[in-house]
Parts: C-alpha cells; sequence; structure tokens
C-alpha cells in the first residue's frame, strides 16, 4: 500500500478532476432513450396551437372563434378576453415590464400570440388556428430603433405610455425603456480631449437567435382534486421559473412542480417565461387535464429570445504609441416591444461593463439607451452572460481599429495594453474586480504556435502581388470573459440571489446521489459534477449520480445559463462534498482511535500520518456512518446541502488567432486556421472543455458568417426559418485547434472558471477581425457582420478588386 | 414588404367599352384569377374574396375593397383592397389606379400603378418572387379583361361590324370565370418570364 503505481491505479479507479471521462449522459441520447418534452404524452391531453398576428403593429378589432370551433377535436379557443377573469392577460417579464400573454386589443410585432386553439390531437389544433378570423386595423410599425425616440413616432406601448419608468429608471419618450451608464464621463471626456489619436467606429452587433435545436415547449398538468400544478417545459432555470408561476397563478409554490427533463439545447432561448407556457399553464388549471404547447421552428425563430441587436459606437483615445487613455463606449438596444430582456435587477444592461477587457484602461465611460420597436421581444443570451458578447466584440475591433491608426501590429497594440500578470486582482474603470490572468503569456503562446511572423509575412508578399485572386486576413482576439453570475450583492432575478446549491447523499455502499439546482442543456453536467464528487470523497465517479432540473427533488437554484454551472454549482458541489469529508474525518478518527488532526487524506481514505497501515477508506466510512458506532452525540448518515453565494464573479480568457482566405471575385470567405487557447482556470474534465470550445465556436462562426434576423420596412420578418437562418452544418464548420493555459480562480474552492462561453465571446470578433484585416491595406476599418459571401463580395466590388485582371468590365 | 407596379395592356376593345368594364367593381374582379366578390355593401364598398393555390398550401385571402374615387373625365379608378388570409398568417393590400387610355377607335390600353403590400408568412416565404408572382397575376388578368371587354363590345354591338377574328370565342368567356390561381402553371410562369427576360437583357 502506498506506492506510487498503487496510488496512481487508485486515482485512476475515481475519475475524478482532469479525467476526460466519457460523458454519461451520452449512452442514452445515443440509443434515442432521451426524454424530451414533446415526447410525453399524458392521458387526455390536450393540445394548443397559437394564432399569431400577421402584422408588427395593429388594434384587433374583433376575433371570431366561430369556425375554429366547429372544428372536430377543437375544444376550446383562448383569447386575451379569456384570460382577464383570472387576471393573466398580462403577465410581468424579467426586464421589470410587462408583456401580454395573449395580444390585447393591439399587437406589437409580427408573429404575436393573439389566441390559443385547444384540441384533442395537434392537427385538429392546427386546423382551428387557421379558422380563427381576427380582425386587424394595421398601424404604422417602428423598425428602426434610430427612430423610435422621434418626435412623431407611434406609441408602441400605450398601456405604459404615462408611465414615468419600467424598472430601470426615468424614461424620457413612451418608447424609450430605459438608460443606463456606468464609468466616469468626466474623466473619459477628458482622456479624449488631451490625446494624441483617437479613433471611432459605429459597429453593429445585428439581430441573431440562438435557435436551439429542439424548440421551445410544455406540457401542463393541473390535478383539479389535489391542486397540484405539474410543467413539463424546456427551461434552464427551473426554479426561478416555479417562482414565476407562483406569482402568476396563485397557485402556492410548494404545489408546482417544474420539470426540466431533457433538454435539446438551451444557449440562453429557454431562459424567460413565454406566454406559450402560461397560456398552456391557464389552460389546463381551467380545463383539469394537461396541454401540451409545442414550438415549430418558425414560432421560435420569430418569437422566443433573440439575442443582441446593439447598435453600438466605440471610440478610444490613446497616446501616439497606442497606449489607451481613455474609452468611450455607447449603445442603442432594440429590446422589440416588451422589455423581456432577461437580466439581473440592478444591471439593466446585462454586464456590458466588462468592455474594457483585457486592457488597462484608466478612464472609461459607458452607455446603454434601450428602446421598444414592433419586433419581438427577448434580449436574452446567446451563450453569453448578458451583453458580455456586444461589450468584448466592441474593445476588441477597436482594438484592431486602434494598431490600424497608430500603425502598429494587431498583437502588439494588445501587448502594450494587457493588464499586467501581476495587477491581478485587477479593478478596471468600470468597477469589475478581474481575478486572475496572465494575458500575455496565452498570447506568445498563440503566435509561437501559429508562426505568426511568417503569415504576416505571406499577407505582405500577397498584398504586393495585384494578381493575388485572394485576400488574406489574420484576426486576433484577446477576450476576457465574465461568467458566473454571481455574488447576491450584485446579483438577482425578481429579488432573489443568483446563489446555487447542490444536496449530496451518500448512501452506505458508497453510491452517491448529487441534486443540484441548475439545470443541463448538454453541457455534461452529469459527468463534471460527478468527478468533482469523485475527487473531493474518493468515491469512483462511476457510482455518482447527478440528477437536476425536477423541484420536486432539487434544492433551490437559478438555473444554467451565462456559464454559470461549474463557477457557482461546481463550488458548492465542493462545498457540500467537504462537508461530507469533515464528517467522515470525524468517524475515521473515531474509529482509529485517534485526533482528527492525526489523519491525512489519501485520494480515497483518511490514514494516520506516521502510520500508513492504519487507514479508513471512504467506502468503510459510508458504511459505518449508516450504524451505531459513531463518535458519541453524532447522527448517522452522510448527507449535506451546501448553498454557495460566490464573492465574485470569475473571468475566463483566451487567445484566438485566425486565419481567413477571401475570394476576391466571389465574396466566399474560407477559415484556413483557426487556433485558440482557452483559460479557464482548473480543468475538471478536459474532453467535455473541448466539446464546449468546438461548439462556442461553431456559433461563433454562425453568428460571424452568416446568422441575421432581418425585417422589411413594416417588420415583416425575413428570416425565420432554416431556409434563410444559417445553421452550419459540418460541411460549413472550419476545423478547431484548441490549446490551453490554467491560471486558477482564486475564490473558487476548485479554482475553476466556467468556460462554455468563452469561445462564442471571443470567437466572433477573432473572425470579424480577421475578415476586415484582409481588407486593412485598403483603408478599411470596418465591416458588420455577418460576413456573407454576398457583402464581402459588395466590399470588394465598391473597392473595385472584384475583376478579373484582363477581363472587361461589364 | 412593398412592391411598386406600373403595368400597361393593350386591350382590343374601344376605350369607351374599357372604361365601362373598369367602373363594373364585380365585372373587374371576376377578372382577377382566383376572385370573387362576396357582397356589395354599398357603391364603394365591397367584400370578397381571393383563392391561391400553391402545391400543398391554399391562400384564400378574404377581404375589402373600397373604391376610393371614379374620375370619368380621366377614366380613371382608384381603389384600395385589402385582405387578410383565412389562416391568419398572411396580409395583402393593393393600393391601385387603373385608367383606361384611347389608342384608336377600336383598341386601348389598360393603365395600371399599384402598391402591394404583404405580411406575414407571404410576405416571408413570397417576398424574393413577389414581382413576377405579380406579373403573372396581372397578366392573367388582363387577358381575361380583354376577353371581356371584347366580349361585352360584340354583344353590345353585334352589328357594329367587329372584325372577325375579334369576336369572342366561348373558350375566352369562359377564362373570365373566377378560378384559384393554379400555383404550378403559375411557377411555370415565373420561370418562365424570369429566362426570358435574362435573354432579352443579353440582346444588344
Amino acid at each position: 500500500m502506498g506506492d506510487l503505481s498503487d496510488l496512481k491505479e487508485r486515482e485512476d479507479k475515481l475519475q475524478g478532476i482532469g479525467t476526460s471521462l466519457a460523458r454519461k449522459e451520452d449512452a442514452r441520447f445515443i440509443r434515442g432513450q432521451g426524454q424530451y418534452v414533446d415526447d410525453i404524452k399524458l392521458p387526455g391531453m390536450l393540445f394548443g396551437a397559437i394564432v399569431r398576428s400577421p402584422f408588427a403593429h395593429a388594434r384587433i378589432k374583433g376575433i371570431d372563434k366561430s369556425k375554429a370551433l366547429a372544428v372536430p377535436g377543437v375544444a376550446a379557443v383562448l383569447t386575451a378576453d379569456d384570460l382577464k377573469p383570472v387576471n393573466l392577460h398580462w403577465m410581468p417579464t424579467l426586464g421589470g415590464d410587462v408583456q401580454a400573454v395573449l395580444a390585447d386589443k393591439k399587437v406589437c410585432f409580427q408573429y404575436q400570440e393573439v389566441a390559443m386553439v385547444l384540441a384533442t390531437d395537434r392537427a385538429a389544433a392546427y386546423d382551428g388556428a387557421a379558422l380563427v378570423e381576427v380582425d386587424y386595423d394595421e398601424l404604422p410599425a417602428i423598425v428602426d430603433p434610430k427612430k423610435s425616440m422621434d418626435k412623431d413616432a407611434p406609441i408602441i406601448r400605450e398601456d405604459i405610455a404615462d408611465k414615468k419608468e419600467v424598472g430601470h429608471g426615468p424614461r424620457t419618450h413612451p418608447n424609450h425603456i430605459f438608460t443606463w451608464e456606468a464609468g466616469n464621463k468626466d474623466a473619459a471626456d477628458a482622456a479624449f480631449k488631451s490625446a494624441a489619436i483617437t479613433v471611432r467606429e459605429e459597429i453593429l452587433n445585428p439581430r441573431v437567435h440562438p435557435c436551439p435545436l429542439e424548440t421551445c415547449g410544455c406540457v401542463a398538468s393541473f390535478n383539479k382534486a389535489t391542486g397540484y400544478l405539474t410543467v413539463y417545459m424546456t427551461t434552464q432555470a427551473p426554479h426561478l421559473v416555479r417562482t414565476v408561476l407562483a406569482m402568476l397563478s396563485g397557485v402556492a409554490e410548494s404545489k408546482i412542480r417544474v420539470v426540466g427533463g431533457d433538454i435539446g439545447g438551451g444557449f440562453g432561448n429557454k431562459v424567460p417565461v413565454y406566454p406559450g407556457y402560461v397560456v398552456a399553464i391557464v389552460a389546463s388549471i381551467v380545463t383539469g387535464v394537461p396541454v401540451k404547447w409545442i414550438e415549430s421552428r418558425i414560432d421560435n425563430i420569430s418569437t422566443t429570445g433573440f439575442a443582441r441587436d446593439y447598435h453600438c459606437t466605440g471610440e478610444l483615445a490613446a497616446d501616439k504609441d497606442g497606449r489607451i487613455k481613455g474609452l468611450r463606449f455607447s449603445a442603442l438596444a432594440d429590446h422589440g416591444a416588451f422589455n423581456s430582456h432577461v437580466s439581473a435587477t440592478k444591471l439593466p444592461a446585462g454586464l456590458f461593463s466588462i468592455c474594457t477587457g483585457s486592457y488597462a484602461i484608466p478612464n472609461a465611460y459607458a452607455r446603454v439607451d434601450a428602446v421598444y420597436t414592433n419586433k419581438a421581444p427577448g434580449g436574452v443570451a446567446y451563450r453569453c452572460s448578458l451583453r458580455v458578447t456586444e461589450a468584448i466584440y466592441l474593445i476588441e475591433r477597436m482594438m484592431d481599429v486602434l494598431a490600424q491608426k497608430v500603425g502598429v501590429d494587431k498583437a502588439e497594440i494588445r501587448r502594450r495594453n494587457f493588464v499586467q500578470a501581476e495587477q491581478f486582482p485587477y479593478t478596471t474603470s468600470l468597477g469589475w474586480t478581474l481575478d486572475s490572468g496572465d494575458y500575455h503569456t496565452a498570447l506568445d503562446k498563440v503566435l509561437k504556435a501559429v508562426d505568426y511572423e511568417a503569415l504576416r509575412k505571406e499577407q505582405a508578399a500577397k498584398r504586393a502581388d495585384p494578381n493575388s485572386p485572394t485576400l488574406m486576413g489574420i484576426g486576433i482576439s484577446t477576450f476576457t470573459e465574465i461568467v458566473g453570475a454571481g455574488p447576491t450583492k450584485v446579483c438577482d432575478i425578481l429579488g432573489i440571489g443568483l446563489f446555487d446549491s447542490c444536496e449530496i447523499r451518500v448512501h452506505p455502499t458508497g453510491g452517491v446521489i448529487a441534486r443540484l439546482g441548475t439545470m443541463t442543456q448538454g453541457q455534461g453536467h452529469a459527468t463534471t459534477y460527478a468527478q468533482i464528487i469523485a475527487t473531493e470523497l474518493g468515491l469512483p465517479a462511476s457510482d455518482i449520480v447527478v440528477e437536476e432540473g425536477d423541484t420536486d427533488k432539487a434544492p433551490y437554484g437559478a438555473g444554467t445559463w451565462g456559464s454559470r454551472s461549474t463557477p457557482v454549482s461546481g463550488a458548492a458541489t465542493a462545498m457540500a462534498a467537504r462537508k461530507i469529508k469533515d464528517k467522515a474525518r470525524k468517524i475515521a478518527a473515531h474509529l482509529l482511535e485517534v485526533g482528527e488532526g492525526d489523519l491525512e487524506w489519501e485520494i480515497d481514505r483518511f490514514k494516520v500520518k506516521g502510520n500508513p497501515a492504519q487507514a479508513k477508506t471512504m467506502k468503510e466510512l459510508c458504511l459505518v456512518s449508516h450504524t451505531g458506532n459513531l463518535p458519541p452525540g453524532m447522527e448517522q448518515g452522510l448527507n449535506a446541502v451546501a448553498y454557495y453565494d460566490p464573492p465574485n464573479l470569475t473571468y475566463p480568457f483566451g487567445a484566438y488567432l485566425c486565419v481567413v482566405d477571401i475570394d476576391k471575385y466571389t465574396g466566399g470567405v474560407s477559415v484556413r486556421r483557426f487556433y485558440a487557447l482557452d483559460d479557464c482556470g482548473t480543468r475538471i474534465n478536459p474532453m467535455v472543455i473541448e466539446g464546449q470550445i468546438h461548439g462556442g465556436l461553431t456559433e461563433a462562426f454562425a453568428v460571424a458568417m452568416g446568422q441575421q434576423i432581418p425585417f422589411d420596412e413594416n417588420g415583416n420578418h425575413l428570416g425565420n426559418s432554416l431556409v434563410d437562418y444559417f445553421l452550419p452544418t459540418s460541411m460549413e464548420t472550419p476545423h478547431w485547434e484548441t490549446d490551453h493555459t490554467v491560471t486558477p480562480c482564486p475564490h473558487h474552492p476548485l479554482g475553476a472558471k466556467g468556460v462554455a462561453e468563452s469561445p462564442h465571446v471571443g470567437g466572433i470578433p477573432c473572425f470579424s477581425n480577421a475578415v476586415i484585416d484582409a481588407f486593412a491595406h485598403l483603408g478599411v476599418t470596418h465591416m458588420d457582420m455577418p460576413h456573407n459571401a454576398y457583402r464581402v463580395w459588395q466590399k470588394c466590388s465598391e473597392l473595385g478588386i472584384n475583376q478579373r485582371p484582363g477581363t472587361p468590365c461589364g | 414588404m412593398k412592391v411598386q407596379l406600373e403595368k400597361s395592356y393593350p386591350m382590343p376593345a374601344s376605350v369607351d367599352a374599357a372604361w365601362a368594364l373598369l367602373q363594373d367593381i364585380e365585372g373587374v374582379a371576376s377578372c382577377m384569377p382566383g376572385a370573387k366578390i362576396t357582397e356589395k355593401v354599398d357603391a364603394q364598398h365591397y367584400k370578397g374574396t381571393v383563392a391561391v393555390k400553391l402545391g400543398p398550401a391554399s391562400l384564400s385571402f378574404r377581404g375589402e375593397i373600397t373604391v376610393l374615387g371614379i374620375d370619368a373625365a380621366a377614366r380613371s379608378l382608384h381603389m384600395l383592397a385589402k385582405g387578410t388570409d383565412s389562416t391568419g398568417g398572411s396580409a395583402a393590400s393593393m393600393d391601385l389606379t387603373a385608367r383606361a387610355e384611347a389608342v384608336d377607335a377600336s383598341s386601348s390600353n389598360l393603365v395600371g400603378t399599384a402598391e402591394v403590400t404583404m405580411s406575414g408568412k407571404v410576405a416571408t416565404f413570397g417576398g424574393r418572387v413577389m414581382g413576377p408572382v405579380s406579373d403573372q397575376i396581372l397578366g392573367q388578368f388582363a387577358a381575361n379583361f380583354a376577353a371581356k371587354v371584347q366580349a361585352m363590345q360584340a354583344a353590345a354591338a353585334p352589328a357594329a361590324g367587329a372584325p372577325a377574328g375579334a369576336a369572342p370565342s366561348p373558350a375566352a368567356a369562359a377564362a373570365a370565370e373566377p378560378k384559384p390561381l393554379n400555383g404550378l402553371a403559375l411557377m411555370w410562369a415565373v420561370i418562365k418570364g424570369w429566362f426570358s427576360s435574362l435573354f432579352a437583357a443579353k440582346k444588344p
């Protein structure tokens, strides 16, 4: 006992932290045994189909249900008037506003929910929905947020037209939602006045949609006899939803059970509470039978949780060497017709103030003005903590703009402005305390891996050759993320702090069940959490079961979004395990008849210091804890619950580099190379991390290269099917090269930071920087996303470089 | 989604005959493929339906026509047609000014300017082909109108010595009856139109 091979064998058996353990959940999924919400069929269940508005802005003059009710199988047609008696025709949003559950006299965006048809099967429900005749009187629509606050702009929200505020401070126009500011404006202005160099750019983060493979839906089942409401639903935050449902419905929270089940991707789309859920729940409460509502793809892209739509302006002031002295970033935020933007109460613009990025910027000022338009509400995250993508996109783009103005290399401008490794913890001029980082090391490792100098030489040669059919671009992104919301002193939703929880029960034979307030949507929680417990308790991961998403079983938590599971719940898991380990240590000391201080932990057992033959394995202690042979006064069992309120957010970072080749004649962009180095602190399961990075990079590629939700001038949605909306497949997706450094988080019990968002947040500007860098020698400083072939070709055409040499024009 | 249309179609009938038909809203509507007036509310207001069949999907617009003005001196009619698809997912409106212009004693031109606005699914999915589809629909309308005005003229003045070739055939009269727009034929016509426009553009 105790020799190295034995230790290694014992450690390998645990498959704990640092092991690339195959995902425990996949055995079920690859056999087609996932249980998604649409797989649930309850006896007597009705199906609900939603009647939606064809207009972006119109008054409802009347609704004729008679033809729909005549369809065989149709049981009922619900409109706002039917929800009024139970006061559920409007609902509060997570953004401090209210939203129409079913349109009340007026529709404010195209595809808005107007009625729900309930029928005995899906086909009858849709047939019925097609026959609900709604009489509309069309009104002029506001599509461009820049026109929302015009003096003569039509008032979108008559219900709150007179309200002085909607949750976030004074309003200056009926279509104004809030203005949020951070930093010191006077100091920033002064820095600009005295600066040698200033740059300014208008940069759009277009409206996009996370578009998870599984659309949203629910099965609501109210039992009239017991008064219990069970809702199976696509949610990333089951406990928060249960609280919202209790507030909305008046049913006691103890009689509501929300079950997450398996979720086919969320990316933020499944955080909010949507009208479809509420109508299904009301319908079940009224009828006493279960009601199912499932979105179509068109419903999903058109109405639930879009992301971004930030119309930004970035300004940097620097000395002649490019050392930044001041930053002024602002954004006009298009929130659609209702402010259902998911945000912490005190953070209406999310975490936009992380926009100083990885750089030491002494003076900064940020401002966001949010307005209503006749578009779908939302503004959820899309694989990012709120507004981090917009903030990091802006700073990473502006670093390139500054480099071009100063005339230095784009890697060098970053080096000159990085927060230095010895400056951590570093408090930014906008108030966040970056926990740990080593930005120079990360960037240098990437530049060396790709032979950056050789790439720049090749680019220079291509630029010098007028006959080169391609343009070559090199993009760099050295981002800092902010994840793990969050400390309850800063972060709450509806007044509930964003702590999280874990309950662990250890069984007599060493099997473990852990229950958490988070909700996996494909992140591999069943594996990652099990590995944390395996290392902490010395019990094999294979025997550890993780359960989430059923509010009757799991302790309260704020759910999974914004890469908060490892930073918050991972910490709660470690803390709960440590409570158990402390108790086990007492039992071991009692059995070995030594003091607790005489014991030391070794992989899976406590041994007596200096007498390693005297030991008790955790497995033995599990059994003993269920007997009478315990220290005097100790209760049986090895169970613990921990609630973890993080002292700070965590700040993972990375250095990415992308090389693109652009066909001057077609505008086609081909990604030659993408090298992604991530630092997420302690790495729990390297394979799960790599999977998350691949996914995040692929979604970054999607946003940068093709995704956008366009509207015409009347507010018609022009991209709500997968014919128009770009979802990359393996055909389009580039090859990803991944790398890492490890800078542990100083305040997390395991040193871990969270990773799933980093590749998305850091990847998007890297692609844009690469595409724009290809045009940099032609004086181009910015091109808005998406960089699809047509738009890039338009730029080539505008610059007059799209003609093959020797080809006559025309 | 808006489209501006300006069209002129030759009519094998006198300007007076064309103008007479143009003022007959129900008669005009019957020339529109798939259209039907279901109710005359008063001289200025009508209710009607338009059916379009596109493969498996049937769009059935129901709506109102409002006559905004009739200018006898200019032989011009201004009307607004508004409709929603009975499946609720789409809406369309057309602001149309149509006038009859004399060419010579026995022929005239039917000139129309219209702004067509579409909302909902029809805009999302049909937006790209809206121009060519409108061309086809209006082309069919003009052909029906021509047949009808010719038949009217012949019926009104059988002894007036109309050219033999211009006599209304039973087939032409039948074409004036409303039928749902056939999606396949429409698509074929659109594709044909697109190809011929391609080659037309290449001509020196």
